[in-house]
């Protein structure tokens, strides 16, 4: 069994050269960021990742969270683990410096995000709901909500949720019916929703759930949604959890993965009507959950690169001390462990090359969301806020699909003991599966990124990407022309095939909609290429410093070849798909199925 | 040359470790001459003057050395230090408490832990917690040295050294004995554990699995268990050894009816020796042992307690 | 009471080290580094006793290259409240640190020493004692217990099976075990702290000791492999090679 064990090395160096911390630091309100605080805190973490949240990863998966008389009982150990989470203070990351939060850049508490998934994706929902929760807050909280929930949620004594799904409202929101009845200065509200991850537990001593409802005279559709906060136990004057409100979890989900996190459906207003207070004006919750969206959504691509670092050093543990057959080629000797069989390193290689092109994107996306968010020139701002609006959608969906992927492979090199529960793969492909779902699935990216990113701007954002990308190609000379070359290939193909998006939207959306996953997959594979063939640039200058980690840059330079000779040749693939493929998708009628 | 090696005894007996120390130190070659220190301790004295090897015993017998104060025996043991060309003692807890104070006042940089000696100054010392053995060179005057006694057979009988008193030094009075508490043998913890006995399926039933007790008290080691012992009920899960339980590194482990499942290697593959005790002579256990019975666990556990003594 | 603690780092123990192909030492480029396990158990101890209200003030010393900053960082992230730093590229050995934290404890003048009992690199367990022998004052290594009693303190150590009492005089130095205490983890709040505590950077010079090594490595080797297993005929040949080849009972 192998223990979890943070690439510190790698992060840092995504961190640092990659996506640039020095910029960060020049950001108002980002002045205290350095790589010598950044080092700190990620080690810290690392170390809480692997000693606290790891162990429980295994018992949290087998055991379950549970449900009794509307009670849920968390697996062995997680509410202690959850306690010293608060108490070590992380919950704070990035928040609100004003209600006790570090106010890190997401530069930094991304990193931090990706250990604590890694250690135990379950575990880690819970925080992460609360961030969601902040966020909203931040945004569109009046000041007497702030002052009222935002400390507790920064502090980790409260936990928060988000109530979106209903049984007939999945991902069409517009279909939602839960009711909020105006009553003096609060609301009743009353209805079902489901999916709501822990929506009830015993971590934390209150849970703030916020709630999208239909007000008695709201507009049909997306623009009659209002949010609202629904406290389980309704905050007294001094701050303390009071009253119980008129909400309950009635039953959580068995599920594929993720087991430890409860996925409750929670019935509101079954005595009267839960208690819920406004956020922001009324018929706008909608627009309000979309400010958090590209928070929450680079949340769950993190979660991608995670778990799949994770099934990668757990599949590496196991094929450098699993003794089966001897190398290609001997007929006696010495069996040997399978690390030394090609194909196993074959699928090593594809784990890892991929890990850190997702890795590098991800980071990318998270410096480019700072800027967006701090960048005190308005035009700068703006720029980086379109980047970041067009990545997401890839971030988010390429990084949760190659983490399937990856996670699959993990089990592969296991073997038949990968199919047996016992070894621990297959926790990692459970709970990889729903991060391609939840958040907005795969195919809802994908037609955001066709969509709303590409085929409205017509292109715009995404060529200036392209046009980032093919700077990076151009300087791959010398020792990685290879690496240059098989990079403006795979360029050309996402230039092609965007300029194919950007042609048809207008006159066939549907024939761009066929082929929306395809060309996500499309700009995460070369987006993926040009960050490794960046960091190979990087590699090759750094190594050539005194005293360099020469052992680790050249390591980076074979995987980005690896990457440019086996990842990125797909991308003439994907492009054919884009340009051709469409018709067949929609040829058939219903009745042909 | 002349060696001092400052003994570890229990008033009668030598500790096992001091044999050891001193077969390294006639290693240095030199007149070996012990120095035993505590409180009616005459009977050690006559005990030391009978190791092979040893040409003098120093009894230094007064109240303050109850206890070895660390403070005390470094006063004793610089008194006389000039006589030697090497100070040499267990790196027991004993030894280890007071050498450096005796290097310190000698201004020597101590050597710690040899397991091996190259000439009179220069020795092999494990680091990194054995991860790699270094070998140092000392340029001091007097060496001072402390001995790693599993590395060393113990030095045998058949001496007949002359045993002299040696006056105790001033109570430096900086500290004061209070007591000791040695625990009773108490299995220690799995994870902890310098020995592991382990019981698997073989072992047949609960009832069985308890003739691993006398064997693991013999050893004074910690009771594992395989999966499939744990599975089959005969002992409770916390004794589980292996993938998905307690992963261990003892300096011994011994698996008994255990066939050596790759979940049951993966969690003890690590450790330093492996005894494995199995009637299936193609039990793959025995890929990992460093030696193995091919046997009825049933007749060889018990003869192992006896041999055992 | 001021207390001086010491932190010592070194390569992580959960990293696998590696001997140097030419046998000079151990690889420590580009490794992760970390505060040696018992220091960390040193520095938990006098943050306990600050927050128990017996300590006033914490001193943290490490000595070794710059990078050691992180090592006090991490201390005073845990709760120390000043650090100094003896700055110097070389090896410094057991006898060399002792006198180089003699000329600091006489500067700094605090009741109380708690050193580690052993760094986890060289695996010495000599400084504590030897500070002691240069001060003159009384020692407690390998305690898992300490109270400090106006000018005495109560100590239990670990010994060989079991435990010891003793009463020492303060100011005294001790050097911690495994059982005195848990570290605690490290808060996000106070690593941002940290950053803001006073941190000294002296060179052995100024202190005026000279720290050059008395032993001189001549080289550095892996252990033996474990050798392939044997098939034994019975348990006398067992328990014979047991203690005679393996020499492990």
């Amino acid at each position: 069994m192998s223990s979890y064990v943070a690439p510190l090395k790698d992060m840092l160096f995504v961190i640092n050269e990659l996506a640039g911390l020095d910029d960060i630091s020049k950001l108002p309100g980002c002045e205290e960021v350095n790589a010598e605080l950044v080092e700190a805190v990620l080690g810290e973490a690392a170390k809480f990742a692997q000693e606290v949240l790891e162990p429980l990863n295994r018992v949290g998966d087998k055991e379950g969270s549970k449900l009794a008389n509307h009670v849920v009982t968390s697996p062995a150990g997680f509410k202690a683990a959850y306690q010293q989470f608060r108490e070590a203070g992380w919950n704070g990351l990035g928040g609100m410096t004003e209600y006790g939060g570090q106010g890190l850049p997401h530069l930094v508490s991304n990193p931090v995000q990706e250990m604590w998934n890694s250690s135990n994706m379950a575990f880690c929902l819970c925080p992460m709901l609360t961030s969601g929760v902040l966020e909203a807050m931040r945004h569109h909280g009046s000041p007497e909500q702030l002052q009222r929930y935002v400390p507790k949620l920064t502090s980790g004594e409260w936990s928060g949720t988000m109530n979106l799904t209903e049984p007939q409202a999945g991902s069409d929101l517009a279909a939602v019916r839960t009711k909020a009845v105006p009553e003096g200065d609060h609301y009743k509200i009353s209805g079902t929703k489901i999916f709501i991850t822990w929506g009830e537990h015993d971590m934390a001593d209150n849970i703030v759930h916020l709630v999208l409802a239909r007000l008695p005279d709201a507009p049909e559709g997306v623009k009659g949604i209002s949010l609202f906060i629904v406290p389980k136990f309704l905050p007294n004057a001094d701050g303390s959890p009071g009253e119980r409100n008129d909400v309950k979890c009635v039953s959580i989900e068995h599920k594929l993965g993720i087991h430890a996190s409860p996925t409750c459906v929670m019935q509101y207003g079954d005595a009267g009507g839960a208690v819920g207070y406004l956020v922001g004006e009324a018929n706008r919750g909608l627009e309000y959950m979309f400010t958090m969206m590209n928070h929450a959504r680079l949340g769950v691509g993190l979660e991608g690169v995670a778990v799949a670092e994770r099934a990668y050093q757990h599949a590496l543990e196991y094929a450098k001390t699993r003794v089966q057959g001897r190398e290609v080629g001997q007929r006696s000797g010495d069996r040997v462990t399978i690390i030394h069989h090609p194909d196993v390193r074959r699928m090593l290689m594809h784990m890892k090359s991929q890990i850190e092109a997702m890795r590098a994107l991800a980071y990318l996306s998270a410096a480019t969301l700072d800027k967006a968010k701090h960048h005190p020139d308005a035009a700068e701002k703006r720029r980086h806020q379109a980047v970041i609006d067009l990545l997401i959608p890839v971030v988010k969906a390429w990084c949760t699909e190659q983490c399937v992927e990856i996670a699959s492979t993990g089990v592969q090199i296991h073997g038949g003991m990968g199919f047996v529960e016992e070894t621990g793969a297959a926790q990692y492909l459970r709970d990889a599966r729903i991060t391609t779902i939840y958040e907005g699935t795969t195919g809802i990216q994908a037609n955001d990124l066709v969509g709303r990113k590409v085929g409205y701007e017509k292109g715009v954002t995404a060529m200036a990407v392209i046009a980032q990308m093919r700077e990076t190609a151009a300087a791959s000379t010398g020792d990685l022309s290879a690496i240059g070359q098989a990079l403006s290939r795979a360029i050309d193909a996402l230039q092609e095939a965007t300029q194919w998006i950007v042609d048809t939207f207008q006159k066939n959306p549907n024939a761009v909609y066929a082929v929306a996953v395809p060309y996500l997959k499309l700009f995460g594979t070369v987006g993926g290429g040009w960050m490794m063939a960046r960091a190979a640039q990087i590699a090759q200058c750094k190594r050539a410093e005194p005293g360099a980690d020469v052992g680790f840059y050249d390591t980076k330079v074979t995987t980005a070849r690896f990457y440019c000779e086996h990842i990125l040749p797909q991308a003439a693939g994907f492009r054919q798909t884009v340009v051709a493929g469409a018709d067949s998708v929609l040829a058939l009628s219903e009745a042909q199925f | 040359m002349a060696i001092l090696v400052i003994a570890e005894h229990d008033g009668k007996q030598l500790k096992p470790g001091t044999a050891n120390t001193i077969t390294a130190a006639t290693k240095l070659g030199g007149d070996v001459t012990v120095l035993i220190a505590g409180h009616q301790c005459a009977e050690a004295g006559a005990t030391a003057a009978k190791v092979a090897g040893v040409s003098k015993v120093l009894v230094a017998d007064a109240p303050i050395y109850d206890g070895w104060l660390a403070e005390n025996m470094a006063a004793l043991v610089l008194s006389i230090a000039k006589n030697y060309s090497h100070l040499v003692a267990p790196a027991s807890g004993f030894g280890k408490n007071f050498m450096p104070r005796v290097a310190a006042m000698l201004d020597v940089q101590q050597i710690s832990d040899i397991s091996g000696v190259v000439s009179a100054d220069t020795f092999v010392r494990p680091t990194y917690a054995g991860n790699a053995m270094a070998t140092v060179q000392s340029s001091d005057a007097i060496k001072v040295i402390t001995v790693r006694g599993t590395a060393f057979d113990p030095a045998g009988d058949g001496g007949s050294a002359a045993v002299e008193a040696l006056a105790a030094a001033a109570d430096a009075g900086l500290s004061k004995f209070n007591g000791q508490e040695l625990t009773k043998s108490a299995r220690p913890e799995l994870t902890a554990a310098r020995i592991i006995v382990s019981g698997g399926r073989g072992m047949g039933s609960a009832e069985n699995f308890k003739i691993l007790e006398p064997l693991a008290d013999k050893l004074g080691a910690a009771v594992g268990a395989s999966r499939a012992a744990v599975d089959s009920g005969f002992v409770s899960n916390d004794y589980q050894v292996g993938q998905t339980g307690k992963i261990v590194a003892p300096e011994l482990y011994v698996a008994v009816g255990i066939s050596g499942a790759i979940q049951h290697l993966a969690g003890m593959k690590d450790s330093k020796v492996i005894v494995a005790i199995n009637k299936d002579e193609e039990a793959p256990i025995f890929s990992v042992a460093s030696y193995w019975i091919v046997d009825d666990l049933f007749k060889a556990v018990p003869a192992l307690v006896s041999e055992l003594g | 009471m001021k207390v001086l603690v010491t932190a010592k780092r070194v390569i992580d123990p959960y990293v696998k080290v590696r001997v140097k192909s030419d046998g000079t030492g151990v690889e420590t480029a580009n490794v992760k580094m970390t505060i040696n396990p018992f220091c960390e158990i040193a520095v938990e101890q006098a943050v306990r006793m600050k927050e128990a209200g017996i300590v006033t003030e914490i001193v943290v010393v490490s000595i070794g290259p710059l990078q050691c900053q992180e090592t006090i960082r991490t201390a005073m992230a845990m709760g120390a409240d000043r650090g100094i730093l003896v700055e110097t590229a070389e090896e410094v050995q057991p006898l060399a640190v002792a006198k180089v934290l003699k000329a600091i404890v006489e500067k700094e003048q605090p009741r109380l020493v708690i050193m580690g009992k052993q760094a986890i690199d060289d695996d010495s367990n000599q400084c504590g004692q030897m500070l002691a022998a240069l001060l003159g004052w009384p020692q407690a290594t390998h305690i898992s217990n300490v109270t400090v009693n106006g000018d005495s303190a109560e100590i239990t150590r670990e010994i060989d099976g079991g435990l010891e009492k003793l009463t020492v005089k303060v100011p005294a130095v001790v050097t911690a075990d495994l059982r005195l205490n848990e570290p605690r983890y490290v808060t996000l709040p106070n690593i941002m702290k940290a950053k803001k505590k006073p941190l000294e950077n002296i060179k052995p010079d100024a202190l005026g000791v000279d720290v050059k090594p008395r032993l001189k490595t001549l080289k550095v080797e892996e252990p033996a492999k474990r050798s392939a297993g044997v098939k034994v005929a019975d348990v006398q040949e067992l328990v014979a090679k047991l203690k005679n080849e393996a020499r492990v009972i």
